[in-house]
């Protein structure tokens, strides 16, 4: 008996992921029209999926407010500041390329952006004084790369000691270079196996709940 | 001297108020915080909306009726949502994976496995002495970092078998504490946009 | 967290002027910008947002000043959500039609933002008509000269991305060279140079412009400096407060060690 709230899916996951596959491997017309076809309506999917952050921050930060929780006018402001965007964003038709939304962006968005990922600058100099410390042999060893790839990254240095931008060239070199391509053919093998343990349904995390 | 655009005091604002949680968590940079969910999820909708239309309804338009089953699929993304028709999320999240799936493994055994071997498996000796030591040092690099990882066979963290995982571990950590080092140049490189924006464009002290 | 503010001001208010040193990495991703013909048509991903925007940007517009000036044709796209608002921020730095009169459609286009990462590339690559009739702006893309006899990996010389994501920077190489041998240039933060070197070692990717330091390099090799020069100096400062900081670490460490020992 076919589960068709399981079963089902895991077949539209077998069919499409050996679509790709064969279409990369083979060179028949069927099989590349079909793609394509796949591939176009890929990208309108994941469009449809942009959405489900909004929907679900709406659940959540609309509980957080009917329930009046901690911080509940937080949550008011950012569900503002959400569907202000949005309204601007269709009000002209240009969506992203409207003036008043460009204007938007570059005075609340754009700061908050930059701002957020590189204010970590502060907690990897903190970091630096705690937990970057040649306690033995193995922490010595990421002590000491790390120390001679900052120097060779500190214009500073190279600019008196040329030759100390040349050693940061040469960790990146071999060293840099043997240990990363080991880590890359593991990880590739990893996502290859992972990949078609998903696409022959033994993986089906992705169903969610039963 | 100081910039009268409004613009510009805003960003500038925003840019203290989210570096103020370096200093210590605050209601400041609360406000910044939840701005900018709000402002990113926003843009969400707005980019989602575009491209459904420009790369869905567009089709549509054209006569390509099929793309009637991809704007359904796109709906039943939200299904799960629904206590009862939960599952129906299932069909259009299938064919997101498979496509997904699809698409990175086939070229990943390419670039992540064939090509990388086929270059490891190069001759050693250079033309100088420096180019054969370098490639002495991937080759063994690459080959013990490898060894690092098999945990299948027991046997080869064990006994003289058991100094390529050893030697591996530290070829990695050496090339971690260089990932590390570019690491620190990363996030100083951003900070220092932050910087010179607010020095330049909102104070005007510097060209 | 003041101190390292301090370091970050006061070079910025008193530049040093130092010499910059240009990695191996992005020698690479000039010299083969300078080598392709002209008229060669590069795909160009903008593959940041606003969190790159300060270490990515400062090099995406000297690698835009170089193209222009070579009198390449450079088909834009965003697989990045914030690439779309980067685009008028960077060409309003580089000014195509003022510095080199460059006209859009002719010498460049924007195809905006393509939701999908992999399957975007995929479908550029695949067959662009398929994809979509229309630019960033809603026009026809066969009213564009720059389309003519453009439609798939074939028809581009280079593909070159910026991003911040490590997933775009692999399915770039994934999609334009594992599956159509196209030339890769990749551009990305510099932690995640480590990453992608393996793919530099092995010719999937010509050209590595990492970071902040790749930035700066193109700049001062495309003879437009910019704010990735400007930040050598913050970064000397900056960066050598960390060493300062990591010796301090180590010897607060090893004496403590010692007293209790």
């Amino acid at each position: 008996m076919v589960d068709y709230r399981r079963d089902i899916p895991l077949a539209i996951t077998f069919i499409i992921g050996v679509i790709a596959v064969l279409d990369y491997y083979t060179t028949f017309e069927s099989i590349s029209n079909t793609f394509t076809v796949i591939k176009n309506w890929g990208v309108v999917l994941q469009a449809f999926a942009l959405g489900l952050g909004a929907i679900n921050l709406l659940r959540v930060h609309g509980r957080r407010i009917s329930e009046k929780r901690d911080g509940w006018y937080f949550s008011v402001w950012l569900l503002a500041m959400m569907f202000i965007f949005i309204i601007v964003g269709l009000m002209t038709g240009k969506y992203e390329a409207g003036a008043t939304y460009s204007w938007l962006y570059n005075a609340i968005y754009l700061p908050l952006g930059a701002t957020m990922y590189s204010s970590l600058a502060f907690y990897m100099a903190y970091g630096s004084y705690k937990v970057l410390r040649a306690r033995n042999f193995e922490a010595g060893l990421l002590f000491i790369t790390a120390v001679l790839v900052i120097i060779g990254n500190t214009p500073i240095f190279p600019a008196m000691f040329p030759s100390l931008f040349s050693l940061r060239e040469w960790i990146f070199g071999p060293i840099v270079g043997g240990a990363y391509r080991g880590i890359r053919i593991g990880v590739g093998m990893g996502a290859v196996v992972l990949g078609i343990r998903t696409l022959v349904g033994l993986e089906t995390g992705y169903l969610g709940r039963r | 001297m100081v910039s009268t655009d409004p613009q510009i005091w805003i960003a500038a604002f925003l840019t203290i108020a989210a570096t103020s949680y370096a200093f210590r968590d605050n209601i400041v940079f609360k406000f910044a915080e939840n701005t900018y969910i709000g402002v990113a999820a926003g843009h969400l909708v707005i980019m989602g909306i575009k491209n459904i239309r420009d790369y869905g309804w567009a089709h549509l338009a054209q006569g390509e009726f099929i793309y009637a089953v991809v704007f359904l699929l796109g709906i039943l993304l939200y299904a799960r949502y629904h206590g009862e028709y939960y599952w129906l999320y299932r069909y259009p999240i299938a064919f997101l994976v498979g496509n997904g799936i699809g698409i990175s493994i086939r070229a990943a055994i390419h670039s992540d496995f064939t090509v990388q071997i086929a270059a490891t498996a190069t001759p050693l000796i250079a033309s100088d002495a420096m180019g054969t030591i370098n490639n002495l040092i991937m080759f063994v690099g690459v080959i013990t970092a490898l060894s690092h990882f098999i945990f299948t066979y027991e046997g080869i963290h064990q006994g003289a078998l058991g100094w390529s995982p050893k030697i591996g571990r530290w070829m990695i950590l050496l090339a971690l504490g260089a990932s590390f080092g570019n690491t620190v140049m990363t996030r100083f490189g951003m900070y220092q946009g932050r910087v010179i924006f607010l020095l330049r464009e909102w104070l005007q002290i510097i060209k | 967290m003041t101190l390292v503010l301090i370091s970050m001001i006061i070079p910025a208010l008193n530049p040093l002027g130092l010499p910059l040193m240009v990695g191996s990495m992005s020698k690479a991703w000039y010299n083969t910008i300078d080598e392709a013909p002209e008229g060669s048509v590069i795909l160009f991903d903008i593959g940041f947002g606003s969190g790159g925007y300060p270490s990515l940007g400062p090099g995406t517009i000297a690698a835009f000043h170089q193209m222009f000036e070579n009198g390449h044709k450079i088909i834009m796209m965003a697989t990045a959500l914030e690439g779309s608002m980067m685009y008028p921020l960077i060409m309003a730095s580089v000014k195509p039609e003022q510095n080199y009169d460059a006209v859009y459609g002719e010498d460049w286009m924007f195809f905006g933002y393509i939701a999908g990462g992999q399957t975007a590339m995929a479908g550029i690559l695949g067959d662009i008509r398929a994809l979509t009739s229309t630019d960033f702006e809603g026009n026809d893309v066969d009213t564009l000269p720059i389309m003519d006899g453009v439609n798939s990996a074939d028809d581009f010389d280079i593909v070159a991305y910026v991003t911040t994501s490590g997933d775009t920077s692999e399915g770039w190489v994934y999609q334009a060279y594992s599956q159509y041998n196209r030339p890769v240039l990749g551009g990305m933060l510099s932690m995640m140079t480590t990453s992608m070197k393996p793919y530099y070692d092995t010719g999937q990717i010509l050209g590595l412009m990492d970071g902040i330091k790749g930035a700066a390099d193109l700049e001062f090799l495309t003879g437009h400096p910019g704010d990735a020069i400007i930040s050598s100096d913050i970064l000397s400062f900056s960066q050598t407060l960390v060493l300062i900081f990591i010796a301090l670490g180590n010897i607060a460490y090893w004496m403590q060690k010692k007293g209790g020992s």
